[in-house]
């Protein structure tokens, strides 16, 4: 496949800037450079662009508008709500419910809150589908419990949550609901009122806008109490001088999501089932991790069975032929001796805890670079290594 | 009830591969089937085609992490799940991580008696290895610095996972080769050579943290969990040689068993 463009398949870990948010930005980084704080013409420039990107951000997922905080990331925003909302409660007992698949930026979080703070978490667990089950959050609210946080849709596996009867069950309980909607934003129809989310975290570049911007979205009346402390902007809940061309372009990414948001949901869903159709026809011992339909539209999380230890592999192979996508990392010295904490919760043994492959198509991938892939993929898998020749029948196959 | 009786929720959201709702609904009289893609109105989900997961353990995981855990939380989980009371204003008791007991299990519960950490200066666990046709360390002409891969296979260690590492020597007479395991980043941005089935001989490495009720003595066999095996599973091997280092003890293993 030498001359031919690379495939990029790992939308999940980061899209490209579509141009438009592109070209939004760079009078940001130009001409329009004041403090959005200043009183002069630059400032009050700068103070109207990230206002107008607040209420695009708040659109987005139906929040009350100007009620959106600028963060740093999608992991700084997820960091405020845990922390905002535990320290509160200071003074008070403070239980928090999450689930066994949350990203690390929730899950890490909770952890140091119960080491440091003295917060009490309790993690809800997933069925094999990768779905965390309301009921069973509700079972594991308490007195004490001021927060339930549960991620819109899982970064590996990419099952959407039930987010909506979640946060039913948090407020019939009076208890704040967060989700972690990285993921999910740039295709999924959330809103906050109608959903019942309290607070929801976003960040730029899952959904097509720069690096180093995210946001909470906070509902009415949330007690909140800021992390970063200094000069009180965005009120007082995160200091720091805003970042005005990332806060433009985090603005028209959203904007242009909710423009398209369902069209694209649809191509994403068609694009994914020629993916799995595909797949399915060309390498027989290949599985579908997670619920088949309850999914983000481009995200398809694979296991090959009787290979899942090659899936260095597999990933280097693939990377080879032009293609990047996400596995598991090896064996090896950097952060390697877990096996994915998420597919354990779905309960994977370790081994087949580190085989998943995932694909992630967004925006800008077409059937000509699914059809490729589908005719790549079958000679990066022949490459490998099988344990047992037998696997397919052993493990179970895409049926 | 017919799908024709079935009001569709008007999001139009997409997620069942129609752009508008009304698009889903025209196409059921001839495909009802499609019904179970509207995720709105499914009341269960749709089974994956996912082999059967392993049974869950016991004991239920809505008051602790999910295993198996690296040490850090599974023996931070109690204290987790239900933090120390404190009255407000209180000094919040400080935990640093390292100090937190493991538990002295692998991920399968089974017993080990220490952990083989890499040395410092290394990029990785030291290991010697022996591809399974000694030849090729030479038809190959694998030398010192040569990105390698491959997968342990049969007697020597039955560890079912493709490596990545680094060779540090190179015995070109024997075939004999010793690598430092490490990360995909680096045959991926420079290359590598795949040696297919290799056996683990020795792994070298530092003990820094054992059980408190064992004497690590030469000759003697242990089962141990190497920290950066990405299967937290313990293995067992032959201690051959020792040396006490500032750094910990350091130990080479023979023999070497998975389990
Ligand atoms: S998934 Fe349901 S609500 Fe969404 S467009 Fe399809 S039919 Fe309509």
């Amino acid at each position: 496949m030498a001359g031919e463009p690379r495939i990029y398949f790992d939308n999940a870990a980061t899209t490209p800037v579509d141009p438009r948010v592109r070209a939004a930005m760079a009078p940001y980084l130009d001409g329009c450079f004041g403090n959005p704080s200043s009183l002069h013409v630059e400032g009050r420039t700068a103070r109207a662009a990230v206002e107008q990107a607040r209420r695009q951000v708040a659109t987005l997922v139906g929040g009350p508008p100007g009620r959106g905080i600028f963060t740093g990331s999608g992991t700084e925003a997820d960091n405020l709500a845990l922390v905002g909302v535990a320290r509160a409660f200071a003074g008070q007992p403070v239980h928090i419910v999450t689930s066994a698949i949350e990203h690390p930026a929730v899950r890490e979080t909770c952890a140091w809150l119960a080491q440091r703070e003295g917060v009490s978490v309790t993690y809800a667990p997933v069925k094999s589908d990768g779905i965390v089950d309301p009921d069973e959050v509700a079972a594991l609210i308490g007195a004490e419990t001021r927060l339930v946080s549960i991620m819109a849709a899982n970064n590996v596996v990419g099952t959407l949550q039930p987010v909506r009867e979640t946060a039913r069950v948090a407020h019939a309980r009076g208890v704040l609901f967060h989700t972690d909607a990285v993921q999910a934003a740039s295709c999924l129809s959330l809103d906050m009122q109608r959903d019942g989310i309290d607070l929801l975290s976003l960040s730029g570049h899952k959904l097509y806008g720069p690096k180093g911007i995210g946001a909470l979205v906070c509902g009415d009346n949330v007690p909140l109490t800021p992390v970063i402390h200094g000069g009180g902007q965005e009120r007082g809940l995160r200091s720091g001088t805003e970042n005005v061309a990332a806060i433009v372009g985090f603005g028209e990414a959203a904007r242009l999501c909710s423009a398209t948001r369902g069209e694209e949901a649809a191509r994403l869903v068609q694009l994914r089932e020629r993916l799995i159709e595909g797949i399915r026809a060309r390498v027989p011992n290949a599985y579908v991790i997670g619920d088949l339909y309850r999914r983000l539209p481009g995200h398809v999380c694979l296991g090959f069975a009787g290979q899942e230890g090659e899936s260095i592999k597999l990933m280097l192979a693939l990377d080879e032929a032009g293609v990047a996508v996400s596995t598991g990392s090896a064996c090896s010295a950097h952060k390697a001796s877990e096996p994915s904490y998420v597919l354990t919760a779905l309960g994977f043994d370790a081994l087949r805890a580190r085989g998943a492959l995932r694909i992630t198509l967004g925006r800008f991938n077409t059937e000509g670079e699914v059809d490729r892939f589908l005719d790549l993929l079958p000679r990066a898998v022949g490459t490998l290594r099988p344990i047992t020749t037998r696997a397919g029948a052993v493990a179970g196959v895409c049926s | 009830m017919t799908t024709a009786d079935v009001a569709l929720p008007g999001l139009d959201c997409g997620l069942c591969g129609f752009k508008l709702c009304a698009d889903l609904a025209a196409r059921l009289p001839a495909q009802p089937e499609l019904l179970e893609r509207c995720i709105h109105l499914a009341p269960k989900p749709t089974p994956s085609t996912l082999p059967q997961p392993l049974p869950k353990r016991e004991g239920g995981e809505t008051t602790t992490l999910p295993r198996p855990l690296p040490e850090r939380e599974r023996g931070a989980a109690a204290t987790t799940v239900a933090a120390p009371r404190r009255a407000a204003g209180q000094a919040l008791p400080v935990m640093p991580r390292a100090e937190v007991e493991p538990t002295w299990q692998d991920s399968l519960g089974r017993e080990f008696d220490f952990y083989l950490e890499h040395f410092p200066e290394e990029p990785g666990p030291r290991e010697t290895i022996l591809p399974h046709n000694p030849l090729l360390t030479r038809e190959m002409e694998i030398k010192v610095g040569d990105v390698l891969i491959g997968r342990p296979l049969g007697m020597s260690c039955g560890c079912p996972i493709t490596h990545c590492g680094v060779a540090t020597e190179v015995d070109p007479r024997t075939g004999v080769i010793v690598w430092c395991v490490t990360g995909p980043l680096r045959p991926r941005q420079e290359g590598f050579k795949d040696l297919g089935y290799y056996s683990a001989e020795a792994y070298d490495g530092l003990i820094r943290k054992q059980r408190p009720e064992v004497e690590v003595k030469i000759g003697m066999r242990y089962f141990f969990q190497p920290r950066m095996c990405m299967l937290q599973w313990r293995h067992s091997g032959l201690v051959n040689f020792m040396n006490r280092t500032k750094e910990g003890l350091q130990v080479r293993l023979e023999g070497l068993w998975i389990g």
